[in-house]
């Protein structure tokens, strides 16, 4: 390897890169969001071949790899089957902005939903000592007007309290 | 992205029979674009559609011609006798395909200078042109023949067919690059089952064989290369039509479909995979079998147009290319190409 | 069955020196110093290299396609030139297709090289992007979670479990120490080993900071030849790539640990569980444990680590933890893990899973100077990591296999 000037000036560049994006969310996706926004329900679609549910509803079902049609709302409330509380939160690389730490994210076993799917959203909880799997929570959607058909349209998951 | 990718798929599992759920399909080459679809690892998203839950997904980020040439490894390798190739893309995602391809430049010469691969082909379409004399009219009526000839194909994106004046009307993007010389922003997928000799009889009674495949990749800076030529692709064309046995590949094949995202690319790879000796002269002869589909200038977005490119030479030798078919197809050469001006080329040879 | 159409063999191997910020080299550059040692190493000269396959993540350096800037560096000019990208086992993924293409007979000499340099762009930011923009991308938060903890933690009790996931820690550590090109060497010790379990900043339950893998600047190059030109070559002993299988899964099912069932009403297991069955029932392969003789894992935190030697080797119950307590899985132990270090000691991602191999390449050759286990390694096992938990498993044999 050839040997190195002892001081060398390094120049670097620093770019910042940004691209618009527009996704399209399709049929099936878009059913869900349309439900959260205009009717605060939750629907999972089923396969028709093993019944398993997937909230948020997925073109096809993994497992049987055929298209899963049928949509059925699951939820508002469901069981923690498990769930992460977050110490460090990754700032936004854009806004340099971070979440408030603590927070605590959810997988959700929504009432209705069969196989076992689990969906993913916020735990909404300051005393991070009650958290255990098998609470039970339940969403908790923004309010009329606010709501734009977007995953956010459901706020976050709260405990009920007194439902062990 | 999911739909779209699940339609073609089942396409093929439908014409092939082939059981995704059990053990048919060894292996699923995957074909797409993380910038393109905004997302890290974007094939994560299409894992259930190409049936590899629990299975092998192997995803080439690179054109879909270079995912056939994968395909194709992963079955003469003896590791997969069934392999699915799947590739999708939608370029109606990003708010400016531009800005995706100007990502592509390296940061401390070309990227600054704000070069993306609209502008890299402009620069490539200068020198073509100049060099052969090949005028704007030139293009124009070649935009109008295959305009015409995508708008007998069910299956191409842009199927208006325009006239010299409406191309003269066309505003120029980057001269000599007029918008009806640039493919339109495109969505798509494609699909399509590879398998060995012993497996391919039990899923088609019309299979259709790759005898050659060559690949080669050119130097980066745009400087560091005559514009007007492509040594990748005359490199990557010997290496197929080596492997096919092809000796003359003026009269072998009945079919070419390459990818030309911008028309100048059209004669400037036909003339570089030897299949003219005069770009100029080639363009006032006969094109009917020199992409019949319309090529990827009728609309395929970028990262799949090799994949797409071969599908259509496919589906012109098992004679069912419709209205848009050359009769009597027997061997085809398909292409793919990724990167500035043509940095990278794969070429098919495909035959019954 | 599969059956390989011929066999492959690795002949070269390079890799830089990987640290946090190689801000002496850019891109290019960075490939090029693992590119000329794997050259080097082999004896050959870029000449003798018929294609080149490559990988790495390119959210991470934001440069569009990378493959076409990188061919300043990685020696694919006028060559065939094929990229792969499957996240983070996109190295062992260019591990198995380097070894499909030398197999197929379409090439006899291929160059493999994964890199990363991930100080050039937002780790963190590059991976919460890989979440699904309409319902998943507003909570993750790169590649963290503290569920495989709180599943060892549940299993085995909070004490027992946090001790056997720091023991894994600090033996991964002393392994780094050893090993030259480690990006992060701390100097832990057993004795240390309750202090950091009280004073490591926990970042997502019981993962701590201690735990996390790193975010590397690096790159490997392992050089892929038929039998033929294996022997041709023949400047170090040959490795042979004996087998190497791939399994993905869906982005969202079972993530959270609840069991799910596939279409034959199997319960369905982790992708390393997988991996593991089909390859070592196709190897004929009974006792993991015991036929393998080193085994370098894709661990990307010490609580996967831990939790995985069960999945890979095929045990029950709690053997793997007994193996960690008693040291079986230290580069002088009965079985052992990540003589390198492993990737919470180094991980550029690109690179991660193709330097596993490559680690165990040096092993079976005898070449692995400090961080050499004291043993002939006939069988060594490499594993890749990344995606929604997908997994490639690498098998490597001092001896050829039979045709």
């Amino acid at each position: 390897m050839p040997p190195k000037p002892l001081s060398e000036e390094l120049i670097h560049r620093e770019h910042m890169a940004r691209f618009p994006q527009r996704w399209s969310t399709g049929p099936v996706m878009g059913k869900f969001l349309k439900a959260l926004r205009d009717e605060k329900r939750i629907m999972a679609n089923v396969c028709p071949r093993c019944g398993r549910s997937q909230v948020p509803p997925r073109e096809v079902c993994a497992v049987c790899r055929v298209a899963a049609t049928q949509f059925e709302e699951v939820g508002p409330a469901g069981t923690l089957r498990n769930f992460d509380v977050v110490y460090y939160a990754s700032p936004d690389p854009v806004t340099g902005q971070s979440r408030e730490v603590p927070y605590a994210t959810a997988y959700v076993e929504l009432d209705g939903a069969k196989g076992g799917a689990t969906f993913w959203h916020e735990l909404h909880e300051t005393d991070m000592t009650k958290l255990r799997r098998g609470l039970r929570v339940r969403a908790v959607f923004e309010e009329d007007g606010k709501r734009t058909g977007a995953i956010t349209d459901i706020k976050y998951f709260e405990i009920i309290e007194g439902e062990a | 992205m999911q739909g779209m990718c699940w339609e073609v798929v089942q396409h093929v599992v439908r014409a092939t029979g082939v059981d995704l759920a059990g053990e048919d399909v060894g292996a699923v080459v995957s074909n797409s674009d993380d910038f393109f679809d905004c997302r890290t690892i974007s094939d994560s998203a299409i894992t259930d559609v190409v049936g590899a839950h629990f299975k092998c997904e192997e995803k080439v980020a690179q054109d879909g011609a270079q995912a056939v040439y994968y395909g194709y490894a992963n079955v003469a390798s003896g590791s997969s006798d069934v392999v699915l190739v799947a590739g999708h893309s939608k370029e109606s995602q990003v708010g400016d395909r531009n800005l995706i391809t100007h990502a592509a430049f390296d940061p401390f010469y070309t990227r600054p200078v704000g070069l993306d691969y609209l502008a890299a082909a402009a620069l490539q379409a200068d020198a073509f042109l100049r060099r052969f004399g090949i005028t704007d009219a030139d293009l124009a009526r070649l935009v109008c023949q295959q305009r015409a000839k995508a708008a007998r194909n069910p299956l191409a994106n842009e199927r208006t067919p325009l006239s010299p004046a409406d191309v003269a009307a066309s505003p120029m993007l980057a001269d000599p690059l007029r918008e009806a010389y640039v493919y339109p922003p495109s969505d798509g997928a494609v699909a399509m089952i590879l398998a060995s000799e012993d497996r391919a009889r039990h899923l088609t009674d019309k299979p259709v064989w790759i005898t050659g495949l060559g690949s080669s990749i050119d130097s980066f800076f745009l400087g560091d290369r005559d514009l007007s030529e492509s040594a990748s692709l005359r490199q990557a064309a010997g290496r197929a039509y080596r492997m096919a046995n092809i000796g003359q590949p003026r009269t072998a094949f009945d079919v070419c479909e390459l990818s030309d995202p911008y028309a100048h690319q059209l004669p400037l790879w036909a003339w570089q995979l030897g299949l003219t000796e005069d770009p100029r002269q080639w363009l006032s002869g006969d094109l009917a079998r020199f992409n019949p589909s319309g090529g990827s200038l009728a609309g395929t977005p970028q990262v799949v147009s090799g994949l797409a490119r071969t599908a259509e030479a496919v589906l012109q030798l098992r004679n069912e290319a419709g209205e848009r078919q050359i009769p009597g197809a027997k061997r085809a050469l398909a292409h793919g190409t990724t990167g500035p001006a043509g940095q990278q080329h794969c070429v098919v040879v495909l035959e019954t | 069955m599969p059956r390989k159409t011929r066999p492959v063999a690795i002949v070269g191997v390079g890799q830089t020196r990987h640290s946090s910020h190689r801000e002496d080299v850019n891109q290019p550059e960075l490939i090029h110093e693992a590119v000329r040692r794997a050259i080097d190493d082999a004896g050959v000269s870029l000449d003798d290299i018929d294609a080149v396959v490559t990988g790495n993540m390119e959210m991470f350096e934001g440069t569009h396609q990378p493959d076409m800037w990188q061919v300043l560096g990685n020696g694919a000019w006028g060559k065939p030139c094929l990229r792969v990208s499957t996240g983070g086992t996109t190295g062992a993924t260019v591990f198995g297709a380097a070894d499909n293409l030398v197999a197929s007979g379409l090439h006899d000499v291929v160059l493999a090289i994964g890199f990363e340099k991930q100080q050039e762009g937002h780790t963190t930011g590059g991976i919460t992007a890989m979440a699904d923009p309409l319902w998943a991308r507003h909570l993750q938060t790169g590649a963290l979670t503290g569920m495989a903890a709180l599943e060892v933690i549940d299993e085995f009790g909070h004490e027992r479990a946090r001790r056997a996931a720091m023991r894994y820690r600090v033996i991964m550590d002393q392994h780094a120490a050893k090993n030259p090109n480690a990006h992060r060497r701390f100097n832990l010790s057993f004795d240390m080993i309750d202090d950091l379990m009280q004073k490591s900043p926990p970042l997502v339950g019981e993962l701590r900071l201690i735990h996390m893998c790193s975010q590397s600047d690096g790159a490997g190059a392992m050089i892929f030849a038929s039998a033929e030109r294996a022997a041709a070559i023949n400047r170090r002993p040959p490795v042979w790539v004996q087998d190497h299988v791939t399994v993905h899964r869906e982005e969202t099912l079972s993530l959270s640990g609840v069991p799910t069932y596939d279409a034959h009403g199997k319960l369905e297991t982790t992708t390393q569980r997988r991996a593991a069955e089909i390859l070592f029932a196709r190897n004929g392969i009974a006792r993991p444990s015991e036929e393998i003789d080193v085994f370098e894992m894709y661990d990307p935190s010490a609580w996967w680590g831990l939790s995985w030697i069960r999945d890979f080797l095929l045990l029950e119950g709690d053997e793997h933890l007994q193996m960690v307590e008693r040291g079986d899985i230290a580069i002088e132990g009965r079985f052992p893990i990540n003589p390198s270090g492993g990737v919470t000691a180094t991980n550029p991602i690109g690179a991660t899973a193709l330097l596993r191999p490559l680690e165990a390449a040096l092993q079976i050759r005898g070449d692995a100077g400090a961080h050499q286990v004291p043993r002939t390694v006939r069988k060594a096992l490499a594993s890749g990591f990344g995606g929604t938990l997908w997994t490639v498993l690498m098998l490597l044999s001092k001896e050829k296999p039979d045709a």
